[in-house]
């Protein structure tokens, strides 16, 4: 759950909840349909998607192997799988927490890092098109955090970056 | 052509077994700890670890480090049955299939998940013969009474007894360079015993690097 709304839960003995603690969990159960929707989406096209990107992936880097392209396929399914769970959740923590470490030193190790960089492309990509723009702003945050646990950050636009 | 569909196993794909908001449970109602498999799990509060350490020093003296080492030994042995149990169970393959990098994945979340610290695989004298493994944030070295060698027995015993159920061999493992020394991280060098034995005397006064070569360079 997310973590705004425990901590609301957890004031029950202290007081009624202020109007903006209300907002927060309204608008989650608001968003439940639509994100119960946008899951069963995911669920429904998990193989659609997954093999459009596979296809482009092979094509785009012919020069690996499949057993390389195969891994990072896999791996990309299971992100996508803590993806749809933490939106149905609204919770990046649990994307995170189920990635953390693991998936980065998993893909340095077998040096799949362009492989993924290139996966994860295609797949922002089939999923613009498979899913709805309001699906996607619930699904989106949730790629992004699996993405900053192991995918390397852009450099920050800062002047030392820049040479300046 | 690669079909995705053909990739999953009864349409699962492993993740973190030992990814921790996943493998620890808790009853707050009966007060226990469980992992994921519903086996029981205890906390070892400080005052514990310190109790036994100078508990065992004030008995046993010296021979507390030989005490620490046998009990590391045998906690290492049932740790390794009930590691393998757990990833074979989950991954749904032999641990003597997985492969390594999967394996040490595998090792170092089960060691961060148990709160034992982060641990890491340094193989440049693999082909010597030798295999080090090394540590940060132990809390064996934090809060074991402080000596002029390495102090970590405890764990240099359970990596013995693990890593020779692993490869089959009967191994020994001697620490290096030790956290509460001021070290960088802890330093375990597994290996066979007859050709790790001159490495208990040169732990007091020799860095990891120059008893390495000295181990080395006796072959």
């Amino acid at each position: 759950m997310h973590p705004q709304i425990e901590s609301a839960f957890n004031e029950a003995e202290n007081r009624y909840l202020h109007p903006e603690e209300l907002g927060v969990i309204t608008q989650y159960v608001e968003s439940l349909p639509k994100r119960m929707q946008t899951y069963c989406t995911l669920r429904d096209k998990e193989m659609t998607i997954m093999q459009q990107v596979a296809d482009q992936l092979v094509k785009t880097l012919p020069g690996e192997t499949t057993e390389a392209l195969e891994r990072s396929i896999k791996n990309a399914l299971l992100v996508m799988r803590y993806c749809a769970m933490g939106m149905l959740l609204n919770n990046e923590a649990f994307v995170k927490e189920r990635l953390r470490t693991w998936m980065g030193q998993t893909m340095k190790a077998y040096h799949s890092q362009t492989i993924d960089s290139a996966l994860y492309e295609l797949l922002t990509q089939a999923l613009n098109q498979a899913l709805t723009p309001q699906q996607l702003s619930f699904f989106n945050p949730m790629l992004a955090a699996a993405q900053a646990e192991f995918l390397p950050q852009d450099q920050p636009l800062t002047a030392a970056a820049l040479g300046w | 052509m690669i079909s995705v569909a053909d990739l999953l196993v009864n349409d699962r794909i492993p993740g973190s077994y030992f990814a921790t908001d996943a493998y620890v449970r808790s009853d707050l109602e009966m007060g226990l700890l469980e992992n994921r498999q519903g086996d029981r799990l205890i906390a070892l509060p400080e005052t514990l670890i310190q109790a036994i350490y100078s508990g065992l020093d004030k008995e046993t003296g010296q021979a507390s480090r030989l005490v620490l080492f046998n009990c590391g030994r045998w906690w290492g042995k049932n740790f390794y049955a009930r590691f393998c149990a757990e990833v074979t169970d989950y991954y749904g393959i032999p641990l003597s299939n997985m492969a390594m990098v999967e394996f040490m994945q595998a090792l170092q979340q089960c060691w961060i998940t148990h709160g034992w610290g982060k641990v890491d695989l340094d193989q440049s004298y693999q082909h010597r013969g030798f295999l080090v493994i090394k540590g940060w944030n132990s809390v064996f070295a934090r809060l074991a009474l402080k000596h002029e060698q390495p102090v970590c027995y405890l764990e240099a015993g359970i990596l013995a007894a693990f890593f020779s159920q692993l490869t089959g061999k009967d191994l020994h493992c001697i620490q290096t360079t030790c956290e509460s020394m001021g070290a960088d991280c802890n330093r375990f060098v597994l290996g066979l015993a007859k050709r790790l034995e001159p490495a208990e005397t040169m732990v007091t006064n020799l860095a990891h690097d120059a008893i390495m070569q000295a181990l080395c360079g006796e072959n």
